[in-house]
């Protein structure tokens, strides 16, 4: 019992440090947004003068993206980016601590109820940020990432808290550590997906229309290097559920005595599938706008979403997933 | 398409003159027609619409009850939606996984998607014989490209890229002397056509698992055994194909079920916590029985078919003896579980009398009875703290016209209630060990005792690992296709003389100056990276020399 209880300061602990971090991201956002809008005119200015120089000729004649361009950032904003990267890497830390005390307290996978599940998502998403961050230079990206996280632990501490016991026992398995371990894991892909994908649809907005008013959008990447972004954590995702999908159907033909049984949690896990699948394959169409595939991808984790929350707590729904522990 | 029409030439019709000619279509033919058909059915656009329809399509299963799942919610529904239920019926949406219209959506999806994988997996195989094509004349006008000028000579710089590609496992061929081609990331396509050929393999097994599969379910009570044949199972559904006489004969015996529930108050008490089954089991009647247990998430295998515990619940052993006291049944009933404190209906059919006179008990059993009933009966712990059966008795005939029915139901029909003295309904209400006397002289019913029952299925799906390979396969295939991407890479040289101005005044010194190219169908950011490694690599070989 000490050690949950121990589990939930590390959770709240956490909260705060997230915030923190959501607060120091949007700080970096509102300093990098001029200076980095002013490095790229210059930026483009140069590469003007630097053509028939007699430099490699290189095939970059777009303008170079913001992302690329970490050197030009002012000093300021690179340091608040930093700062705000650290706390995540913190609030990280404590919510992976929280999650692996959990598990400790009740001696399993510590995402059997809803509860555990929404927070070792939440941690999920969490650490594959951090681990993708720093590489990428994805210091504009992190208000988009934490605030999702907030808002998830923020509902499951509040609506969905569970106390730390022991599991029914359809649960008990260890099919229960791979199957549900990879959905979250594909759920957190799925996540900075959509946050690069929403990014990517107001961005290619805004080139369109370059007169509006200057924001932090103009310090994002381009549109075109955003898509590939979003479309390559979608990829990710899309494959760690497919293997959800798998995982579940062997772990049903063990649990129930068939493989698949067309079950809400079942259709959504497949609607899911399908939508995401619909997406790369208009991705892969010649000829298809990109944004009008991206609005696919954005679908597929409305459906995400309802497949977490509307199919476990909705008696319409009532299936053999009844695990929400609510 | 080149079925373009010009209307605007004003062609004058030779038969009717003066008239405009009708617009004149390129007739089809019905070949032709089919053939315009299946490019349609066959292209993405159409494939990426029926996917999306398959999702859609998928939905109402999960908002509407469905048949295969709970037949019983299915007319609960229809019976609160008089008016909507019966066009929801006729239109499948209580069956939408064997309805006409989700069927047509999948069976075109995969027409579609074999239309689509045959003429690919040609042009791949094809391709996997090809070499790579020429060079094209101005690689700058490629994605991705660099130049630099070297003091190797032509042959020595391609030697050098050769080198290079080779490494990063290209295929290689020089169409001439003065360029050099690569292309890489055949087993992008490889995976794509594994992929959508292995989701066909997972629809075969279904099929296959349709087809030759078989489930049984039975009840049984502890104690009691129970030999497996197509008659003796209380459900019993086989697939089209399968033979009845050809079932694993085993013979399975229940010796104790044990089950627990949370007793700690609070969010979860009387949630479950363990079903084990402790059973004897021998391959065949007359055979030795060795001792195995079957518990939620390990089930039994014997001779190809798997017996999983699905359910559980109590009998109540009930007594019914007529006033002479002699006993006209005597059996562990099974009751059925109505809600997770284990609330139980059941039906005694008491056949051993004349109709009509006939007995039919039907109520409830309570493991841990609420003991006022101020709200009816209501069951608190599905555990067996206070056990009682609250039940009611009807006499008449109880199978009109002999027609099937369930056990777990009574036709009251041509019954009628057992009343008190006072013509009130007579209502029982017994712990285990007690004895009501029916009212009329009509015998009485002892609650004996109470026993806990085993929900067995048993289930054989032959397709099971059909699907299961093929799903492995499509997983790989589908890692493969999305994450190798197909590159071509060109390297042209060109012989320069540049003037050096080096000791001897003005000489000309031979050089080379390198195009290198490269383009890939997909977007890709490591192109640009391979295009640089070429360059570096051609650049570092001429500091060397």
């Amino acid at each position: 019992m000490n050690l949950a209880a121990n589990a939930n300061v590390a959770l709240y602990s956490s909260m705060i440090v997230y915030t923190l971090a959501m607060l120091a991201f949007s700080w970096h956002l509102s300093a990098r947004a001029p200076h980095v809008a002013e490095a790229r005119t210059r930026a483009y200015e140069r590469e003007g003068v630097l053509v028939g120089s007699g430099a490699p000729s290189r095939g970059s004649s777009t303008l170079p993206d913001a992302a690329e361009l970490p050197e030009h950032e002012s000093a300021k904003s690179r340091q608040r980016g930093n700062i705000a990267l650290m706390l995540t890497y913190l609030a990280t830390a404590l919510l992976l601590a929280a999650v692996l005390m959990r598990g400790l307290a009740v001696s399993r996978p510590p995402w059997g109820n809803m509860y555990e599940f929404a927070t070792a998502a939440a941690s999920a998403v969490g650490l594959a940020f951090c681990l993708l961050a720093k590489k990428n230079n994805w210091q504009w990206l992190g208000v988009f990432i934490v605030t999702p996280i907030l808002l998830v632990l923020g509902l499951a501490v509040a609506v969905l808290y569970t106390d730390a016991g022991e599991l029914m026992p359809a649960l008990k398995s260890y099919w229960l550590g791979i199957h549900v371990s990879v959905a979250f894991i594909a759920v957190a892909f799925f996540t900075i997906g959509f946050a690069i994908g929403v990014l990517y649809l107001v961005r290619a907005r805004r080139e369109q229309n370059p007169d509006t008013k200057p924001s932090f959008i103009e310090s994002l990447p381009s549109s075109a290097s955003l898509e590939r972004t979003a479309y390559s954590v979608n990829m990710v995702g899309f494959i760690l559920w497919t293997f959800t999908l798998i995982a579940g159907a062997i772990w049903a033909k063990q649990a129930w005595g068939a493989y698949w049984q067309w079950d809400p949690k079942e259709i959504w896990t497949f609607v899911i599938w399908t939508v995401y699948a619909a997406y790369m394959h208009s991705r892969a169409t010649a000829g298809v706008d990109h944004r009008k595939s991206m609005y696919l991808a954005l679908t597929g984790f409305v459906c995400v979403i309802v497949n977490f929350t509307l199919v476990n707590l909705v008696s319409t729904f009532v299936g053999m997933h009844n695990y929400s522990g609510m | 398409m080149s079925t373009d029409t010009s209307t605007d030439l004003a062609t004058e019709n030779p038969d009717n003159p003066g008239r405009r000619a009708e617009p004149t279509l390129p007739e089809l033919g019905a070949l032709g027609s089919l053939r315009f058909v299946w490019r349609q059915l066959t292209s993405m656009r159409t494939a990426l619409f029926l996917l999306l329809l398959l999702a859609i399509a998928a939905v109402p299963g999960s908002i509407f009850p469905q048949r295969n799942i709970d037949a019983g919610r299915v007319a609960d529904y229809i019976a609160q939606h008089p008016s909507s239920a019966p066009w929801l019926d006729r239109f499948g949406f209580f069956d939408v996984f064997s309805s006409p219209w989700f069927s047509a959506i999948y069976l075109l999806l995969f027409v579609s998607l074999v239309g689509c994988i045959i003429p690919r997996t040609k042009v791949h195989l094809k391709a996997l014989r090809a070499r790579p094509p020429r060079a094209p004349a101005r690689l700058s006008r490629l994605d991705q490209h660099a130049e630099l000028t070297t003091d190797l000579s032509p042959d020595e710089a391609l030697a050098a890229a050769r080198e290079l590609l080779k490494r990063k496992r290209f295929r290689l061929h020089s169409h001439d002397d003065v360029s050099l081609s690569g292309e890489s990331g055949y087993l992008r396509e490889t995976g794509n056509l594994i992929f959508h050929l292995s989701l066909t393999g997972i629809i075969v097994g279904m099929a296959v698992g349709h087809l030759f599969g078989w489930r049984g379910d039975v009840i049984l009570p502890e104690g009691e055994k129970f030999a497996s044949s197509a008659g003796t199972y209380n459900t019993y559904a086989p697939g089209p194909w399968v033979n009845d006489e050809q079932l694993p004969p085993f013979v399975l015996g229940l010796d104790k079920l044990d089950v627990q529930f949370n007793k700690v108050p609070g969010k979860g008490f009387g949630m479950p916590r363990e079903f084990t089954a402790y059973t004897s089991l021998s391959p065949g009647p007359g055979q030795p029985a060795t001792p195995e247990s079957v518990s939620v998430n390990h089930p039994l295998t014997v001779d190809g078919a798997d017996i999983f515990l699905l359910g559980n619940g109590y009998t109540p052993v009930i007594t019914v003896k007529n006033a002479k006291g002699e006993v006209l049944y005597r059996e562990a009933t099974p009751f059925l579980p109505q809600d997770a404190d284990y609330r139980s209906v059941g039906v005694i059919k008491v056949s051993a009398l004349p109709t009509p006179k006939q007995l039919g008990i039907t109520g409830f059993f309570l493991p841990t009875a609420e003991p006022t009933f101020v709200n009816g009966p209501v069951s608190l712990f599905p555990d067996t703290e206070n056990p009682e059966v609250a039940l009611s008795i009807w006499e008449g005939t109880l199978f009109p016209g002999n027609a099937p029915q369930s056990v777990y139901t009574l036709d009251t029909d041509q019954m009628k209630q057992v009343t008190k003295a006072d013509g009130s309904p007579a209502l029982v209400r017994l712990k285990p060990g007690e004895t009501y006397q029916i009212p009329g002289g009509r015998g009485s019913i002892t609650f004996e005792s109470v026993k806990r029952f085993a929900g067995l299925s048993v289930r054989t799906d032959p397709g099971a690992p059909i699907s299961l390979v093929s799903a492995i396969l499509a997983t790989g295939g589908l890692i493969l296709g999305l994450t190798i991407k197909r590159r071509r890479v060109f390297v042209r040289v060109r012989p320069v003389v540049a003037s050096a101005g080096g000791p001897d005044g003005d000489q000309a010194t031979p050089a080379t100056v390198v195009t290198i190219g490269g383009l890939s169908k997909d977007s890709d950011a490591g192109l640009a990276s391979i295009v640089d490694a070429l360059h570096d690599h051609l650049a570092e070989r001429k500091d060397r020399s």
